[in-house]
């Protein structure tokens, strides 16, 4: 009789392995959702800097996901936002902020088609304010190995926006994106997965703030993105981590990293609790300009402005300054029987200029605070 | 859609067996489980040991005589069982059946090494010639049978039958060997009990499964008691006698051909089992034979 040299490991692997070679024996791929699901979400989002209370949103909204026909599942979100406050200020270093108020309608459809191996979905989404029209098409598809430890994932989406300021800055502009998408997601061991998802999107178009003064971005903007993700379930405590890793570049020259990590831990009795904290810095885009202004003509003009150009590249949104940024949040979840979840999601935000990592900051700027404050019910069937 | 839970009890493989499912009615359900038991019986009655007219049958009644022709599934199962053997170290062999001629659980009485070891002459997987789609035998006498995962590979096939019928919730249980195509209709998943070796209407825990399959060996099954020792069906090829370190062993794993190797396996490695079932990286409950348990559950898909 032989002795087999092979680690375990390997032999269950190989196992599994032998035995899916069996005549109709297999295990599923991505199965259709078992049932249905509706969930209702109240978000209240609130910010603030020095001396002013900036933007205070709140957001209603209802998903469903349903299958049918067994193969086939749907599912759609609507959400409405209300959103008040002060319209963005050139910089924080001044005051002279305006009062604004808009809604936002949203919503989204999809609907998956679920196969032995793999799924394809196709999505569409709408979206209006008074002065922005957003729609956007989607095709994603994921693909399974044979032993189901290897998925991939590909996708394309396009979306068109139209944007008609109140001020009348500009009329009728548009701005188009096209996206692709690659991914693998790979069982490592029966306790971790993990995922790598690449993406770009091309836009072109009006990506300027039409409310901001000297706000003139370029008419294209080039993103990749990739995505590291990693889930571990650890068995001393029943509870799972979730870690990623998010580079992002563009042709703006906006350089970011981000670090993320939640922790679900479930206490028993239906209860969960989430702590999460993630850490992010990005280098400003190269024709952001700091809270330092013209010799001459004073704020809120760019230094240099009084003698170039005044169609020069520039633009002194925070989003586009060199930061870091903190954010802290804990979800309670708690399962009510089988069949209903009820969350709450508590995040706090922080982005200071000199928190930046790699590169320069933009350390003129008022720190930025955030909260966001979320309640959520779920009924399956 | 609102379906109801159907159950079909029915006997076959020598094991009292149930198929669970939901359907949008009665007959819808009754059709489906028709078909499943339908293709249980059909791998019983292609690989019965007992049915003349059965592959194995054929193969063993040539044995030392001629080599006979194998069908595709055969072949695959045939395949399967070499990997086996040789993930196993030879413990897992499928010629090892002809120690039944010594054993006789109905009786309790401990066969002689002298009757043993002509039949152990016989039990000798490596000796068994596969060409051209064809078996041979070499010895008169040798025996194969797939008892050892017939049982979980036809809870497999049916449940796959009842998938592509577009079944998502129920079970298919053969004698406790058990496959799942998915949680209950309302998204719970099925709680089942570990059946205690020592108390036949007892459970020692009780698991939430939704997919997969979990299936059990143990030494309760067919065994006889002689002087406070117990002497169970499950037999080391080597020595033809039973295996006596494990009273059960419970393993979740994707596939139940693959949970019913690794605990059988578990079952013939005796001591070093634990490691085994350790390093599997599969959910298990073990009962040592002090009536210790050992256990390890992991995350997966097909468990919670």
């Amino acid at each position: 009789m032989t002795t087999s040299r092979q680690p375990p490991q390997d032999l269950a692997a190989s196992l599994l392995a032998a035995a899916l070679l069996l005549p109709g024996v297999q295990a599923l791929a991505d199965e259709p959702p078992q049932g249905g699901s509706i969930s209702l979400r109240y978000l209240d989002y609130a910010d603030r800097q020095s001396g002013l209370d900036r933007i205070r949103a709140h957001s209603p909204s209802i998903s469903v996901t349903a299958p049918v026909a067994g193969d086939w599942s749907i599912e759609g979100t609507l959400t409405a936002d209300d959103v008040s406050g002060a319209s963005p200020r050139y910089h924080t270093a001044i005051s002279g902020a305006s009062h604004m108020q808009d809604e936002r309608k949203a919503g989204d459809f999809a609907v998956t088609r679920y196969f032995r191996r793999g799924t394809l979905t196709a999505g569409a989404a709408y979206s209006t304010e008074h002065d922005y029209v957003s729609r956007a098409l989607s095709l994603n598809g994921t693909l399974s190995s044979e032993d189901n430890n290897t998925t991939w994932a590909f996708g394309v989406a396009g979306s068109r926006d139209s944007i008609d300021p109140v001020n009348h800055v500009v009329v009728d502009e548009h701005k188009r994106t096209v996206s692709v998408l690659v991914g693998v997601t790979r069982v490592l061991t029966p306790n971790d997965i993990g995922q790598l998802t690449l993406t770009r999107t091309n836009g072109d178009g009006y990506f300027n703030d039409p409310y901001k003064l000297f706000d003139n971005r370029p008419r294209s903007r080039r993103q990749n993105t990739v995505l590291l993700r990693w889930n571990h379930f650890v068995d001393s405590t029943g509870g799972t981590s979730r870690l990623s890793y998010r580079y992002y570049s563009d042709s703006f020259r906006i350089r970011a990293h981000t670090l993320s990590g939640e922790y679900v831990q479930p206490l028993g009795g239906g209860w969960s609790i989430v702590p999460e904290l993630r850490l992010t810095t990005q280098s400003a885009a190269y024709f952001y300009y700091d809270p330092v202004y013209d010799g001459t003509l004073g704020p809120p003009f760019p230094p240099g402005f009084a003698n170039a150009d005044p169609n020069r590249l520039s633009s002194p949104d925070q989003r586009l300054s060199g930061f870091g940024a903190v954010t802290v949040g804990l979800k309670v979840q708690r399962e009510i029987g089988k069949l209903w979840t009820v969350d709450v999601k508590v995040e706090g935000y922080e982005q200071r200029g000199n928190w930046r990592l790699f590169h320069d900051g933009s350390p003129g700027l008022a720190p930025l605070h955030a909260r966001i404050f979320q309640v959520g019910l779920t009924r399956r069937w | 859609m609102v379906d109801g839970i159907y159950r079909f009890p029915f006997d076959a493989m020598a094991s009292r067996c149930e198929i669970r499912l939901a359907a949008p009615d009665g007959h819808a359900a009754e059709e489906l489980a028709l078909a499943a038991i339908a293709e249980v019986r059909r791998i019983e009655r292609t690989y019965s040991r007992y049915r003349a007219d059965s592959i194995v049958s054929r193969i063993n009644a040539a044995a030392g005589r001629y080599r006979v022709e194998c069908d595709e599934e055969t072949a695959q199962l045939l395949d399967y069982a070499d990997h086996l053997h040789r993930a196993s170290g030879g413990l897992f062999d499928i010629t090892s059946g002809v120690l039944r001629r010594a054993w006789d659980f109905r009786k309790p009485c401990v066969p002689h090494a002298r009757d043993l070891a002509p039949l152990l002459a016989l039990v000798d997987w490596t000796a068994v010639q596969r060409e051209d789609g064809a078996v041979y035998l070499p010895r008169a006498g040798m025996e194969i049978d797939f008892g050892g995962f017939g049982k979980e590979y036809a809870a497999d096939r049916a449940c796959a039958l009842l998938q592509e019928r577009g079944v998502r919730h129920g079970y298919v249980n053969l004698g406790g060997d058990m496959r799942f195509i998915g949680p209950q209709p309302d998204g719970r998943l099925w709680s089942i009990g570990i059946q205690d070796p020592r108390k036949p209407d007892g459970t020692v825990a009780s698991i939430a499964v939704s997919h997969g399959a979990l299936t059990t060996s143990g030494d309760y099954e067919r065994f006889f008691d002689v002087d406070g020792k117990r002497y169970c069906h499950v037999l080391d090829p080597r020595t033809g006698m039973p295996v006596s370190h494990w009273r059960s062993v419970s393993v979740l794993a994707p596939l139940a051909v693959l949970g019913g190797s690794v605990s059988t396996i578990a079952m013939l490695k005796e001591l070093e089992g634990l490691s085994f079932l350790a390093a599997s990286g599969l959910a298990y409950f073990a009962i040592d034979s002090t009536g210790q348990a050992h256990h390890h559950s992991i995350s997966g898909d097909y468990a919670s």
